[in-house]
């Protein structure tokens, strides 16, 4: 107790220097704070938009479907994939699709397309789809005999809203499939290649044109909050319980996607690092200093029977009530600061293109780990500086620094 | 033969046989302490006189076991400090030495009662001992009611009663004053030392005074006069 005493009070002694050691822990807090808190809003605004826009937070398909995709490899049951998807709490929407390739011609121009079978209500209430039609109108209904293009398929074939575009592919029961839509809009996915290839069909309709009747290669799920990804992924996967479905988190299914994320995202560790130094050269210089300048009073506490470990503990408890202070302050100031930036963001002049996707503003995000990660840099890294001061205050020749004078 | 030796150590607060202490200094080898045999019985009030660099201080830390010897033993109630272990010596130190300082080294930012009671606690005396003592010793160096007070606040002379308290609340067998009166006038020093040849007398604690002072040595009931590291009177006064 009276260590914690000594300790305590010695904070109060030289109050400009505690300032100083203070002012660089609080710093450092609030700017890892800040940094963390930024990193994690800006990329998980990408991410969510990212998904959001096309792909959803989790998908569902047959097993091995995005391993080695097929157009056999269904899901023959959607009943009980909508069942289970309104009882998960969390799932926001969910929509089906239809896969397959096929070839696309105008006139005298034909390209390679990717038929996309979409369900018009659920797309939109999904990824928003008819917010992208950039020309001509959304789908009458789910089994209309109508065409919405990409934007960059259009240009190739040359097409405009109400031409007709014939498309070949190959149906389930192995005839050939053909037929021709009327082109009703054009639509901008804010992803060139998809653009260059997208050709959607109603779901009903791209069904019966590959004899797929009830059937889907993907539902894709959006969730409430992007965080909970993996918590609902493994309720729905237990719900489901089927071998023959396999449901994959978007870090699954965007692999590539979610390892640029992860590597730009550990760029933070070296602002960390920077942080980390700024705080230890601080409070080294000055817990350096005043062991320094106490070396007569440690010298005093060894020779009436202080034992080194608690002279240690002396200076150790000293930091630690300061950076304990400290992180309380920073906490307050930083979730002042991420609130700010999480509400109001950081408009862009130029907004930013991150694969297809248009950035105007940048928020912060408010979590646990950017007030948790920021306590331990604190902390850890001024206790571990101040072990070396400490050590050498425990090593105080009681003869030397005192000369009994 | 030996276990004569041994009763007769075990005679001494102090026994020392043979001291000499060897510093180097920028290479070259200063003799600060020369074949020191000193003996000090329980309850001795002595003063070890000498010019500066005469090995005054230097006697007192080998004999607290703040420093070691470079040849000869030192005996401490029979105890062989040599063969204490590093850990066991400042335990020893703590139980049975007070230390009285010519700058009084009081902890700055523990109050007057909590730097009494500090030695105390490290000991493991419960609370309500503690309690009773500091305030018996603070009576007794004449600083009652000033138990809260933070040593900054007091004069030089209140804050060495401090410090007198603090040396002798935990009932050491031996208490070492290295030029406690160096800091204070002739009358705060004068008042100081005959308090504590009270104590001395009151208590029976042995008093070992480092100084250069008359103020100290009119006082002594027995001066050592060091020169150039070697005893070179020891004058026992007649009461």
């Amino acid at each position: 107790m009276v260590l914690l005493k000594i300790a305590f009070r010695n904070i109060f002694r030289q109050r400009r220097r505690t300032l100083f050691t203070a002012l660089s822990m609080f710093g450092g807090f609030i700017l890892a704070a800040f940094f963390i808190g930024w990193a994690d809003g800006t990329y998980n605004g990408i991410i969510d938009m990212f998904t959001r826009n096309r792909l959803g937070h989790i998908q569902i398909h047959e097993k091995d479907y995005l391993d080695r995709p097929s157009l056999y490899k269904t899901i023959n049951d959607m009943s009980v994939i909508n069942r289970t998807l309104e009882e998960v709490s969390g799932v926001e929407s969910w929509t089906p699709r239809l896969y397959t390739a096929g070839l696309a011609s105008l006139d005298d121009k034909t390209a390679g397309v990717q038929i996309l079978g979409i369900d018009p209500v659920r797309e939109n209430k999904t990824t928003s789809f008819n917010k992208k039609i950039i020309e001509g109108r959304a789908f009458s209904s789910a089994s209309a005999a109508e065409v919405i293009l990409g934007k960059g398929l259009a240009e190739i074939l040359k097409a405009g809203v109400e031409d007709e575009i014939v498309v070949i592919s190959q149906a389930a029961d192995g005839s050939i499939a053909n037929d021709i839509y009327r082109l009703i809009g054009i639509t901008e996915s804010g992803d060139e290649m998809t653009d260059r290839t997208a050709f959607y069909l109603p779901l009903e309709e791209a069904q019966k044109f590959l004899v797929l009747e009830g059937r889907v290669h993907e539902v894709a799920v959006t969730i409430n909050n992007l965080n909970d990804v993996e918590r609902i992924h493994r309720i729905i996967e237990e719900k489901l319980d089927n071998p023959r479905l396999s449901v994959e988190p978007w870090q699954e299914f965007a692999r590539s996607f979610y390892m640029a994320m992860k590597a730009d995202k550990e760029g933070m560790w070296i602002m960390l690092v920077v942080i980390i130094i700024i705080v230890a050269v601080g409070v080294l210089n000055t817990v350096l200093m005043s062991v320094l300048e106490r070396q007569r009073e440690y010298g005093v506490l060894r020779a009436v029977g202080t034992k080194p470990s608690q002279v240690i503990r002396i200076v150790l408890l000293e930091i630690t009530f300061l950076a304990l202070f400290c992180i309380v302050a920073g906490a307050i100031a930083g979730l002042l600061i991420n609130t700010y930036f999480a509400s109001h963001g950081l408009s862009l002049s130029n907004p930013i293109t991150y694969g297809g996707i248009e950035i105007r503003a940048m928020r912060s995000e408010i979590n646990t780990r950017s007030f948790f990660i920021p306590a331990l840099i604190v902390l850890l890294s001024a206790g571990f500086v101040s072990l070396f001061p400490a050590l050498k205050a425990a090593r105080t020749d009681p003869a030397r620094s005192m000369r009994f004078h | 033969m030996e276990e004569m030796n041994v009763r007769k150590i075990k005679d001494y607060i102090v026994y020392t046989e043979g001291l000499e202490k060897t510093y180097k200094d920028n290479g070259l080898e200063v003799k600060a302490v020369r074949g020191i045999d000193l003996r000090l019985k329980s309850g001795e009030f002595t003063a070890v006189v000498g010019p500066s660099g005469s090995g005054k201080t230097t006697l007192l830390n080998i004999i607290s076991g703040l420093d070691t010897a470079t040849r000869g033993e030192v005996w401490l109630k029979g105890r062989l400090l040599s063969k204490m272990k590093k850990r066991e010596l400042a335990d020893f130190r703590r139980d049975n030495i007070g230390f009285i300082f010519q700058a009084y080294n009081l902890i700055p930012v523990l109050r007057v009662e909590e730097n009494v009671e500090y030695i105390m606690l490290l000991q493991g005396v419960n609370k309500l001992e503690r309690h009773k003592r500091v305030l018996e010793i603070l009576d007794e160096v004449g600083l009652q009611g000033m138990g809260n007070r933070l040593p900054p606040k007091l004069s030089g002379g209140q804050q060495q009663r401090v410090a007198i308290a603090r040396a002798m609340v935990s009932r050491p067998a031996l208490i070492l004053a290295d030029e406690p009166t160096a800091n204070l006038d002739s009358k705060t020093g004068g008042a100081l030392l005959d308090m504590m040849k009270e104590l001395n007398r009151k208590t029976g604690m042995t008093f070992l005074f480092s100084t250069h002072d008359n103020i100290v040595v009119e006082r002594a009931r027995r001066v050592i006069t060091l020169q150039d590291g070697k005893i070179l009177k020891d004058e026992v006064k007649e009461r």
